[in-house]
């Protein structure tokens, strides 16, 4: 096989990839955003269970939950396997995003949420608009690092027959008898999509960033 | 006779076994500027907190006009934009400019239109003489330029009744005399203010009424010149020696 | 500790719980087939030369093109679904592919969770090893004076597993475990195992691809046909696949299969 082919190739898996990335990411920042809200402001309890959550989430090793959620689980809820990928990929990043996301509320100074009720906000003002904004600010360097380990994570999907970058790869290796072009390729595409992603993510902490903030 | 804007009865706040302090009674009048002064530490910040329902007393009743705001069914959020509060640390959102920071409660509380809301926020950094600042974030403004945005974020909201915990305490000595002047013309113009502060000249000056708190109760009330000249305790007499002996000199320097 | 291990018990006894609800299928899954027009069948792409990847990025192979025939004569349209190796079995099980077809054999543990078709090709074991291989194998268990390496998965790994390791003939550490046969191919080029034990077909692709290897010894060690795996006690799709595999068989359509595949 052609050395362009066989890139062509493997490279086509870059949709799976993105694909994979782009439901399990940012369905994992919305859950984790309201998880590290309750977490925080949601009283003793809710901390508790949610504490849980978080160390049964990063404790499972995410083949785990795909194979659960894809083979187990497959009598009730019937999903494709892209979909039981992303939405295992998206739970398990959902309790570390909670995590990033919970750490940044907490270093926000209590005195701003303080100052935002002294003004007359409900709590859920004083979050939306005083406390959020500033916390989202913070996490993004962190979070940067949880979009890389999910865009890298995403390949774990292969196992469930997603025809993704590292699949490929192997079925490339396979034929070819070529395994070091083969996994090099793959290894080159992920670092060109976490590099530019990790690109994207610093531009907007740069654009985001609060002038001369103490 | 005068209108009473405040009204507290038997408010006491207790910590665990910690007495913050006990059965205070106070009454303020509308237009009235009241100064607490005392040693630190007496629980003159817990009971701003308190009137302001940032914390909960543990007995006793406070009215705003003829509201009871202690009672259960009250709506704190409410209850909370009618009193305006400016802390030690000026507490501006970091993330806002002054201008946004005067105008974001006037826009999610008053639910003004943004028009509206950025004309009524103007006009209050008018009155603190901050409008060349208005775009400047927190971070980029002096202390006493940052105080003067907290007061304006505060007046903004017309409230009934304005507290101010320790304005100038966290202040360099030569930012200080800003944010007392804003405060003094404030009060020239009428507004009901709650004070407290370690500024005996400020005190001396403006204040209508005095209060010496020490260890959680009133000790003693008056107006400034009987409170000053004329103490009736000698508990009064020594916070009052003590306190001319830190900050006195300096006020006599300047 | 305890909170953690009281909650996953209950996540997987929830999950269970999921299972035992779930309502069986009573449908015959070849009336599924024909009622779809399609037949969804899962491989493994990466085993020369039963099934693989083209040049132009289509799945080829002997089992490839013989399942691509038997879809034919169904008179339903093919569809592929790649996965692991280890995947496939799960797979049939849970009812995500129709059946697979990936150079399976036959084996009881197997027969436990899904069905077999009769088999349409019998395949031979061979030790594969570098040409300057200098010990001598006589009969197969001599294979466990030396280092091995196996897929994961398949019947040589169970041969080894059970007739050498677990009757006590060699230590599990001398064997090495694989994704993948090519995997194993290169360290047996690196020296790190000494003897590939794997289906013969392969075996002698890899000597072909690789080169400075040779074949020692080739037999059935195990149970040598290959099946397609079906869906536990679907017998009617059984018989219907059993009856295009006899005729493709008589046909001598297999033989010039394994012709096209299997010859150098």
């Amino acid at each position: 096989m052609d050395i362009i082919r066989f890139i062509q190739y493997i490279a086509s898996g870059t949709a799976y990839t993105l694909g994979v990335t782009f439901v399990a990411l940012p369905s994992g920042l919305i859950l984790g955003l309201i998880l590290a809200i309750i977490y925080v402001y949601g009283g003793k309890i809710a901390a508790r269970t949610l504490s849980v959550y978080s160390t049964i989430m990063r404790g499972i090793p995410p083949i785990v939950l795909l194979f659960i959620l894809y083979f187990i689980m497959s009598g009730t809820i019937n999903l494709s396997p892209f979909w039981a990928g992303s939405i295992s990929l998206g739970v398990i990043s959902s309790a570390y995003q909670m995590e990033i996301i919970r750490g940044a509320i907490l270093s926000v100074s209590g005195g701003q949420m303080i100052a935002a009720l002294a003004i007359g906000m409900s709590r859920l003002q004083a979050i939306r608009y005083i406390v959020l904004p500033q916390t989202l600010r913070l996490a993004i360097p962190p979070w940067s690092n949880e979009a890389a380990i999910v865009i890298k994570d995403s390949s774990l999907v292969y196992a469930l027959g997603v025809p993704e970058i590292l699949r490929r790869a192997q079925l490339i290796s396979a034929s070819t008898q070529q395994p070091f072009l083969a996994y090099t390729t793959a290894a080159l595409i992920y670092f060109g999509l976490v590099l530019f992603t990790n690109t994207l993510l610093r531009r907007l902490e740069n654009r985001l960033r609060i002038p001369a903030n103490p | 006779m005068t209108n009473k804007i405040l009204t507290i009865k038997n408010l006491t706040k207790i910590y665990g076994d910690n007495i913050v302090f006990q059965n205070i009674d106070l009454s303020i009048n509308e237009g009235d500027t009241v100064v607490i002064i005392g040693p630190s530490g007496t629980g003159k910040s817990t009971l701003l907190r308190c009137i302001n329902l940032l914390t909960k007393p543990n007995g006793g009743q406070i009215w705003l006009d003829d509201e009871e705001i202690t009672s259960k069914e009250v709506n704190e959020d409410n209850v909370r934009q009618h009193i305006g509060m400016v802390f030690q640390n000026f507490l501006l959102f970091n993330h806002l400019t002054a201008l946004e920071n005067v105008k974001l409660g006037l826009i999610k509380v008053k639910k003004l239109d943004k028009t509206a809301a950025e004309a009524k926020a103007f006009q209050e950094l008018e009155r603190v003489g901050l409008v060349d600042r208005a775009h400047h974030f927190p971070g980029q403004l002096s202390g006493g330029q940052q105080q003067r945005v907290a007061i304006a974020r505060a007046l903004a909201m017309d409230p009934r009744i304005m507290l101010f915990d320790e304005p100038t305490s966290a202040l360099d000595p030569e930012l200080i005399g800003e944010v007392l002047e804003v405060m003094r013309k404030l009060s020239l113009a009428g507004m009901t203010m709650l004070v407290v502060t370690h500024e005996m000249g400020f005190a001396r000056e403006v204040a209508d009424r005095i209060v010496f708190m020490e260890k959680g109760s009133i000790v003693e009330e008056g107006s400034p010149e009987d409170l000053f000249n004329r103490p009736k305790f000698q508990r009064t007499r020594e916070f009052l020696w003590k306190i001319t002996e830190l900050y006195g000199k300096k006020e006599q320097e300047e | 500790m305890k909170k953690v291990s009281v909650a996953l018990m209950l996540m997987f006894l929830v999950a269970s719980a999921l299972v035992a609800c779930a309502s069986p299928e009573a449908d015959s899954v070849l009336d599924k087939i024909q009622e779809a027009g399609t037949v969804v069948v899962g491989t493994s792409a990466d085993y020369p030369p039963y099934e693989y990847v083209d040049e132009s990025g289509n799945f080829a192979g002997f089992d490839i093109e013989l399942m691509t025939e038997i879809a034919k004569r169904m008179d339903v349209e093919l569809e592929w679904t790649d996965m692991p190796f280890d995947s496939l079995i799960a797979a049939v099980q849970e009812g995500k592919i129709d059946m697979s077809i990936s150079c399976f054999n036959y084996s009881e543990e197997r027969d436990e969770k899904v069905d077999f078709s009769d088999a349409y090709y019998t395949s031979e074991d061979a030790f594969l090893v570098a040409e300057d291989f200098a010990g001598t194998i006589t009969n197969a268990e001599d294979v466990a004076n030396f280092k091995i390496g196996v897929q994961s998965g398949t019947v040589q790994d169970e041969w080894v597993t059970t007739e050498l390791i677990d009757a006590g003939l060699m230590e599990e550490s001398n064997l090495s475990r694989y994704e993948r046969v090519d995997q194993a191919a290169m360290d047996l080029q690196a020296g790190r195992i000494e003897v590939i034990v794997a289906d013969s077909v392969p075996a002698q692709a890899l000597m072909g691809q690789f080169g400075g290897f040779k074949i020692v010894f080739e037999d059935m060690l195990y149970t040598g046909p290959i099946n397609i795996v079906l869906p536990e006690g679907d017998s009617e799709l059984q018989e219907r696949v059993n009856s295009i595999i006899a005729e493709l068989q008589s046909e001598g359509f297999i033989d010039d299969l394994a012709v096209k595949y299997f010859s150098d």
